[in-house]
């Protein structure tokens, strides 16, 4: 009993010293994506799916079909972004952090803009 | 996997409301939860964890939450799989999980051969057929928890 409770005390210690402040990171992207914030142009491939785990699209730009992860979909959709708001071959500008292997032509999407709306699914990112 | 995202299934997971997903999901983790967390109490005793409670007395308390929480695991996992199944086309965590969980299934059925397991209500084991146990719950722990790493890692990848 003894034993225990000296190990719970030692656990919760460790623990505490987990919450000491740490020097303040750079802003920074998702894991996986580039730190700069990436902004493009093109037209709309594929429309909103508010399918799970992220809500996606697809904008065709500078010649190459672009993959948009948004936010999840009930997120998406406060943000107004929903399946039938933006129809396919309307001009968007995406704003996000493209995928760090520039093979791979997918954007962790923070803003579509489209016929002068802007679409923030995630208003607390800049 | 086109096939999979075209079914029925896929189709009424994409299209069914923006908390579908999140909803199978939960149903999958509770699936997983209590799979993972009975057999993990099982394989400690096969393992020689516990001595002193029978055998019989721990199996009959887990292999019945084992086998509810695979099926609830498995059939929400179908439906995970298939809303955008082609995506996971090329995931390594999916060529871990598959088969481990392949592999743990055998060892459920080696398990239900073992004499040791068979006579668990009428005798205790001999040693041999302790060691045996203990490897069958070795090789159990190991490959579910290969699956369930694998399996939570996939959507990192």
């Amino acid at each position: 009993m003894r034993s225990s409770l000296a190990a719970l005390c030692g656990a919760l210690a460790l623990t505490a010293l987990l919450f000491v402040p740490a020097p303040a990171a750079a802003h920074h992207g998702w894991a996986g994506n580039s730190t700069e914030e990436f902004e493009i142009t093109g037209t709309v491939e594929k429309a909103v799916s508010l399918a799970g785990p992220h809500a996606t699209m697809q904008v065709r730009a500078e010649g190459k079909v672009w993959d948009l992860t948004l936010a999840p979909p009930a997120r998406t959709e406060k943000a107004g972004l929903t399946e039938k708001v933006i129809p396919v071959g309307a001009t968007v500008t995406v704003h996000g952090h493209r995928n760090s292997d520039p093979k791979k032509f997918e954007i962790k999407t923070e803003r579509v803009t489209w016929n002068g709306k802007t679409f923030d699914v995630y208003p607390d990112r800049k | 996997m086109a096939w999979l995202e075209a079914s029925f299934l896929g189709h009424v997971m994409r299209s069914s409301g923006v908390w579908t997903y999140g909803i199978v999901n939960l149903i999958h983790i509770l699936g997983v939860s209590a799979l993972f967390g009975s057999v993990l109490a099982l394989d400690l005793r096969l393992l020689g964890v516990w001595p002193t409670v029978p055998l019989v007395t721990v199996a009959g308390t887990t292999v019945p939450i084992a086998r509810v929480g695979f099926a609830v695991a498995a059939t929400s996992g179908v439906g995970l799989l298939a809303t955008k199944a082609t995506e996971y086309v090329g995931n390594p965590f999916l060529l871990i999980k598959f088969p481990a969980i392949a592999i743990a299934l055998i060892n459920v059925m080696v398990i239900a051969r073992l004499p040791g397991w068979q006579a668990r209500a009428v005798r205790e084991p001999s040693d041999r057929e302790r060691r045996q146990l203990a490897i069958a719950g070795a090789v159990s722990l190991l490959s579910w928890l290969t699956a369930v790493a694998a399996g939570r890692m996939i959507g990192y990848w």
